[in-house]
Parts: C-alpha cells; sequence; structure tokens
C-alpha cells in the first residue's frame, strides 16, 4: 500500500507506544518519518526501533514548546526532506491531582507540555503546508478533556485543542489543509498491569482496551489525500466511553 | 484487516452516495448488496457491478416495511451466507416551512431516514451478535444541527444519531460498533435539481470554498467498515468541509 508515497510525516513527541505505532502504521503506507523529541533519547530510540524494522526515520531532538526550537526542527527537517505534508501532535504529559493539592507550577507545566507543541508547530508548517498546496493537522487528545476528578490542570490543556483545531480547520480550509483532533480513550500499554486492564476494560461499552494501532488507524484515515473533505472536527477513538459524557459530538 | 469477503447491504445504493459507496466496498473485497426502492436502477447498478467483476445482488425492498427488511436480510444471508455490514443510507427530504408541512411530509421523511434505520439495524444484529461481529454505519446529514424549512428532515437525522448512540451502547460488548456520518453538501444528482442561484449561495458558504464528491463519503464509510476499526463506536464524523464548524 503506497497512500503515503512521497509524503512527509513529522511525528511529534515520540516517548510512548502509540508514536511508534503511528511511525510504524505510516511508514508501513510508504511515508517519509522525521520524528521529533524534546528528549534525545526518546529520539534516538525510536529511530532505532524503526531502524529494527527496515524503516529509516530522521530524527530531531528539539523543545517543540519553545519558539525558537520548534523553528529549528522545521528547518531541519525542511532541509532534510524539502516538504512535510503531515504533522503529528503528539504531546500527551498527564497530570493527576486534586485540584487544591496542585501548585501554580503544575499549572503551567500542564499548560506548556500539552499545548505548546502544537502552537509553536503548526504556525511554522502551516505556511509550508500553504505553498505546498496540500497538509494534514492531526492533534492527538484524550477523552480525559471531558473532565474527570483530579484532572483539573490535564482537562484544561486538553480541551484547549477544542477550539484550537477549530480555527486553524477554519484559517486553512481553503488551502487544501485539514486540521482534526482524534481523542483517544483508554489505550492498552505495556506497563499496565492485568489488574488495571480488566478494571478498565469493564467500564468501557465495547468492554476492552484500545490498542495503539486503533489511534494509528485513525491518524492514517484523517492524513489520507482522500479524507480532504474532513476538517475541524473531533474524532473520538475510545471504545464507546465518550458515549457517557455530554458535550462529547 | 480490511473487509474482503465481508457482506455489505447498502440501502438507497441504486444511484448517489449509495452507489458510490457500493463499489468502494466492493473494489475492497465486499460482496455487496444493492437495495433501493426503484427495481430498475437496482438491476442496472447491480449489473454494472458484476460486469465489472465484482459480487453483487439487488435486492428491491423499501425499508420502512418490516416485512421487506426481513426478507431482504434473509435473501442476503441466502445468497451470501452472511451480513457483516450494514450501511443505512438510504434518505429523502420533504421540506418546506412549518406552516407548509402536512402530515404526510413528516411521516414519510421519518419512516425512511429513521424507521428504516431502526428496522434494518434491528434485522441484521441478531446474525452479528451470532458471528460476535459486525458493522452498522448510518449516513445522517450535517443537518441534524436544524436548519430552516428542515423540521422533518432534521428531526428525523437527529432521532438517527440518538440511534447509533444507542445501538453502540447495546451492542458494544458483541463486537459490533454503530457509527454515524453526517455528510454535508455532496455532488449527487439531487444537487444539481437546486437551482444554480441557490447552489451558488451555499457553495459560498463552504469553509473549504467546495462541495464534496460520493467518494469523500465512500472514503469514510470504509474506514469505519474495517476489521480494525473496532474500537470507535458511537461517533457523528462530520464529511463537510468544515461547514459543521459554524452554519452562520
Amino acid at each position: 500500500m503506497e497512500t503515503f508515497k512521497d509524503r512527509v510525516v513529522l511525528l511529534e513527541s515520540v516517548g510512548d507506544e502509540i508514536g511508534y505505532a503511528i511511525a510504524l502504521m505510516m511508514a508501513s503506507k510508504g511515508a517519509k518519518l522525521a520524528v521529533l523529541d524534546i528528549n534525545g533519547k526518546n529520539t534516538s530510540h525510536m529511530v532505532s526501533k524503526l531502524k529494527e524494522n527496515g524503516i529509516e526515520a530522521y530524527g530531531v531532538t528539539s523543545d517543540p514548546a519553545d519558539c525558537t526550537g520548534a523553528k529549528q526542527a522545521i528547518a531541519s527537517i525542511m532541509e532534510k526532506y524539502g516538504r512535510i505534508d503531515i504533522l503529528v501532535n503528539n504531546s500527551d504529559m498527564i497530570v493527576k491531582n486534586e485540584i487544591v493539592n496542585t501548585k501554580a507550577q503544575n499549572w503551567y507545566q500542564g499548560a506548556k507540555n500539552n499545548m505548546d507543541p502544537a502552537y509553536f508547530l503548526s504556525r511554522e508548517v502551516i505556511p509550508i503546508m500553504r505553498k505546498q498546496s496540500h497538509g494534514r493537522i492531526i492533534n492527538i487528545g484524550s477523552v480525559e478533556y471531558l473532565g474527570l476528578p483530579h484532572t483539573s490542570i490535564y482537562s484544561a490543556a486538553k480541551s484547549s485543542m477544542l477550539g484550537f483545531t477549530r480555527s486553524l480547520a477554519l484559517e486553512t480550509a481553503k488551502d487544501h489543509i485539514t486540521v482534526n483532533w482524534i481523542v483517544k480513550g483508554d489505550i492498552h500499554s505495556s506497563k499496565m498491569s492485568e489488574e488495571q486492564v480488566e478494571k478498565l476494560a469493564a467500564k468501557i461499552p465495547v468492554k476492552k482496551l484500545g490498542t495503539p494501532d486503533d489511534v494509528a488507524g485513525a491518524v492514517s484515515f484523517f492524513a489520507a489525500d482522500t479524507s480532504k473533505f474532513i476538517t475541524g472536527q473531533t474524532f473520538f477513538v475510545c471504545g464507546g466511553k465518550s458515549l457517557y459524557f455530554s458535550m462529547s459530538i | 484487516m480490511g473487509i474482503k469477503n465481508r457482506v455489505a447491504i447498502i440501502t438507497g445504493s441504486a444511484s448517489g452516495m449509495g452507489k458510490d459507496t457500493a463499489f468502494m466496498l466492493a473494489k475492497n473485497g465486499a460482496k455487496v448488496v444493492i437495495n433501493d426502492i426503484a427495481e430498475d436502477k437496482v438491476h442496472q447498478t447491480a449489473t454494472q457491478l458484476r460486469d465489472e467483476g465484482y459480487d453483487a445482488i439487488g435486492i428491491v425492498a423499501d425499508i420502512s416495511n418490516k416485512a421487506a427488511v426481513e426478507s431482504m436480510v434473509s435473501d442476503t444471508i441466502d445468497a451470501f451466507g452472511s451480513v457483516d455490514i450494514l450501511v443505512n443510507n438510504a434518505g429523502m427530504e420533504r421540506g418546506g416551512a412549518l406552516r407548509k408541512l402536512s402530515e404526510q411530509d413528516w411521516d414519510i421523511t421519518h419512516n425512511v431516514n429513521l424507521k428504516g434505520p431502526f428496522l434494518c439495524s434491528q434485522a441484521v444484529h441478531g446474525h452479528m451478535v451470532e458471528q460476535n461481529r459486525g458493522r452498522i454505519i448510518n449516513i445522517a446529514s450535517r443537518a441534524w444541527l436544524g436548519g430552516p424549512g428542515q423540521a422533518p428532515y432534521s428531526s428525523a437525522k437527529a432521532g438517527l444519531v440518538g440511534l447509533t448512540r444507542t445501538l453502540a451502547l447495546e451492542l458494544g460488548r458483541k463486537g459490533i460498533t454503530s457509527n454515524c456520518i453526517a455528510p454535508g453538501l455532496i455532488l449527487t444528482p439531487l444537487w444539481y435539481e437546486l437551482p444554480e442561484k441557490t447552489r451558488n449561495f451555499l457553495e459560498k458558504k463552504q469553509p473549504s470554498g467546495s462541495i464534496g464528491e460520493g467518494d469523500d463519503i465512500a472514503n469514510t464509510v470504509l474506514y469505519l467498515a474495517d476489521d480494525d476499526t473496532g474500537y470507535v463506536t458511537g461517533q457523528v464524523l462530520y464529511v463537510c468541509g468544515g461547514r459543521s464548524l459554524f452554519s452562520g
């Protein structure tokens, strides 16, 4: 399958299993990959893991939550590949605490880590996509944005992507750029215990956890040329968990 | 992964978006059932698919009639041995200012857009539960958000969203997903029936500046129908060039 032949994907934040699944799926469909992380260990680990699968990826270590860091990352990828077709904003820093036990610093960090990379990278990449007359921006969110106890900081930061996605979609709709937001539910991670998995699964309509591939499949769908008429949308990959919340359509 | 050898019923598929969807699913390996009320068109589309080398049958049935729906489903199982994918695509609109609408306008719009998907889902779900696998994909409309002159249509499509979410909750543990696609303006034969002035007006309101094509919907159906899309259920996905983001 060559859905993404000659397309360049910039995958931001690659320290988790979801990032790895997205990289593998996009590469398996012909995309060229640039992987970006603030943490050099994450970048080199991802590049070498992909190499074991016969996939060449261009690793960039830079702080995407910083104006200069984002500019440098984009410039370096442009030098390497000459274009960026698909930006996947995968930053996710979970903050869990009752509000009365949080510090101002937690609030600022939660906002910075979950919001700033999407802002700086989108701002830099949109002029490039406009020149190409083609682009896909995909933000990865979390169902907790709808608000659960002990997630005040996290849900506030995550829900920012609702308005951000819709606003960018309208700003770029005529430029053959789409901007969408994939909201993940409970996704299996190798760090979870069997007991944790069972407990979480019982609370989901489909009675199972999702896999990193479920998220990657949605990324691949929105990133494809064929999804050109879908923009500004929120799309839950959550086994139906969103149905328990209002404000989820 | 994929939809190879899966059996799909697509209602209202003799023409327009439904026909595009049937071709998309067939090209990706599914066996398809063409359904509509117009007998000549059903057979024409089914023949066209078979001539191109795909597995297809045509079944004429009024989806708002329970007996007709039940016989469509049993004929499908007789022909192909299974039903894996149901695309509730058939739809129609009788609109106008509230004072001008008749009881018949309301009834026929609700029968086709809402009762039909209910009856079809009910008729296939037992089989899907048995095989622990199924995909129900409802074609609603961006218009479920409400629109002047669209009282019957908008309310029926809003009902379809509720049906989608309910089926997702009821059938989620049985390996069956239920999702909704809400198309915006799509180039179908109906679009060309609108006066040019109206078409220009509507086109200008599109954030994307363009109208969608049947394949934009068909591709979305293909994704939601895939064996690998089992963790997406109860969702409404707008395929509308950003028009759902505001309607001013």
